[in-house]
């Protein structure tokens, strides 16, 4: 009676390891640090729809971009004319946010942060997408035409104070990472904003 | 009180720092070209203690730059004004000068005085009205009186004692009034040397634009957008910029400047985010591109980032 021996090969991967880890291992430690924020914002705050841009700068550096389930940033001259007209932030559809990978001890300057920026889309340019999404909201939410109306006038509006940076410029999510210390696995997230921007009233 | 002083106004330069002497030039200041600077002197009559402070007016080099860039303000060698102009005083303009300031503190003391005759005057008027009108009331209702003289006193005492420290009777004060004319004038310190010395030095005593960090684009920068700026040590930061004027908002932003190609530890930025949310502020960092033209004035080139912390 002979046991079969084992076959010398490695372990199942556990449930975990299957879950999250549908990327290829990285090549590149900037791809090390945009895949683990990728998973921090995937698994740890569900964002959605994430997807990864190469924009061509003159130095490596990619960009997240995703859809969070709740609003990140609101600005607050926005929250006033929101809460002027009843609105709440669950009324209002998500926008996709941009999101800079970056890790401690990594070398930066305003320079590069300018370039990040530069390379951004105009915020007034999505303007037009997110009305044509908002005229199916208005039909949508059509049980209350009183609401659907004041969204609509947002909607507008909102497009109007993107082309004039009312509400505030362009903006993104400052993800950091730190490696050393084994990697904690902590991902910390500050919203930068291009020029003077009023503080949140928090 | 509205006055706008002559420009450009001078802005003493003493052993490396600008101040401003003129009460009416710093308030114009403030008022017209959001320019705040720090109060640096000490009050003469709480000198023990500095957590309200007087003329004269500290201001930042990069202040004291931007007001001379403007053309509002000019920079004085204050030492070698003072020491030649001085010198080259005649001694009947001392002397003239010297009156001038007795006959002024005279004229002070005088009108003090008679302030405080007037009070006076009213105060036993009232008293007297008083007393008139109790008694009238006593002999209608025939009451027992033994607690209105100690009333009265009581508050006579009190009138006295916001009318004036001394004794205050009328009899020494009908004294008083008769010897208005040789009371001892008051002691006036002149905080600016105008009368004595020409209001625009002349050209030998001017100094050229002050040297500034390289946070002075920036600083222009945000002066051109209407923010007020002063010294940012409270939070660790190069400047705080408030909205509006200091006494009536909350500041926005702690600023901090770095060079545009410098490196940049995002430590900084977290430990400034984080900072700045916890105090209600935003952390803003900037700085001038030098490769681009400053087409308009100093601070045109500037790119600014404002970071807050994110929540999540």
């Amino acid at each position: 009676m002979t046991k079969p021996v084992p076959s010398p090969s490695f372990p199942h991967p556990s449930a975990l390891s299957t879950f999250v880890s549908p990327t290829s291992t990285p090549v590149t430690t900037a791809a090390a640090t945009t895949s683990q924020v990728l998973h921090n914002l995937q698994h740890q705050h569900l964002w959605t729809s994430l997807k990864v841009h190469d924009p061509e700068l003159s130095f490596p550096v990619s960009l997240i971009s995703g859809i969070p389930p709740h609003r990140v940033y609101t600005h607050p001259d926005e929250q006033l004319y929101m809460v002027e007209r009843g609105l709440r932030e669950e009324d209002v559809e998500l926008d996709r946010m941009f999101v800079l990978p970056t890790v401690q001890g990594q070398s930066w300057s305003l320079e590069k942060m300018v370039a990040v920026f530069d390379a951004l889309p105009d915020p007034g340019d999505e303007a037009t997408e997110s009305e044509a999404q908002s005229a199916d909201d208005a039909v949508a939410v059509g049980a209350d035409a009183d609401k659907a109306a004041k969204l609509a006038e947002y909607y507008e509006y909102r497009a109007k104070a993107r082309r004039t940076g009312e509400w505030g410029g362009k903006r993104l999510l400052l993800a950091m990472i730190d490696k050393g210390m084994g990697g904690e696995g902590t991902v910390v997230y500050y919203v930068a904003q291009e020029g003077t921007v009023k503080p949140r009233q928090n | 009180m509205n006055t706008n002083p002559e420009l450009p106004v001078p802005i003493s330069y003493i052993a490396g720092n600008y101040f401003v002497f003129s009460v009416d030039v710093a308030t114009f200041l403030r008022r017209e070209h959001h320019i705040c600077g720090v109060l640096a002197g000490t009050l003469p009559q709480v000198p023990q203690q500095n957590v309200f402070t007087g003329l004269p007016l500290e201001l930042m080099p990069e202040e004291a730059r931007l007001l001379v860039e403007k053309g509002v303000a000019c920079i004085v060698d204050e030492a070698n004004f003072q020491k030649q102009g001085m010198a080259s005083l005649l001694e009947e303009d001392r002397k003239k000068y010297l009156q001038d300031l007795e006959s002024q503190g005279l004229e002070t003391m005088q009108m003090q005085l008679r302030r405080k005759e007037r009070q006076r005057d009213a105060s036993l008027k009232k008293i007297e009205e008083k007393k008139a009108a109790k008694a009238k009331k006593k002999a209608e209702a025939k009451h027992d009186t033994s607690d209105v003289p100690a009333a009265a006193a009581a508050e006579d005492s009190v009138v006295s004692f916001f009318a004036d420290s001394e004794p205050s009777t009328s009899h020494v004060s009908s004294r008083r009034s008769s010897t208005l004319g040789t009371v001892d004038p008051m002691g006036i310190t002149p905080a600016v040397s105008h009368p004595l010395l020409p209001q625009q030095p002349p050209a030998e005593h001017l100094l050229p634009l002050p040297q500034v960090q390289s946070s002075y684009p920036l600083y222009a920068h945000l002066h051109s957008k209407g923010y007020f700026l002063c010294p940012g040590l409270r939070f660790g930061c190069q400047y705080l910029a408030y909205p509006g004027d200091p006494l009536r908002f909350h500041s926005h932003f702690l600023v901090v400047s770095t060079e545009w190609d410098e490196q940049l530890d995002l430590m900084t930025v977290i430990s400034g985010g984080r900072l700045g949310t916890g105090v209600k502020k935003g952390f803003l960092i900037g700085g001038a591109d030098k490769s681009a033209e400053e087409s308009s004035g100093a601070g045109s080139n500037v790119r600014t980032f404002s970071i807050e912390w994110a929540g999540m």
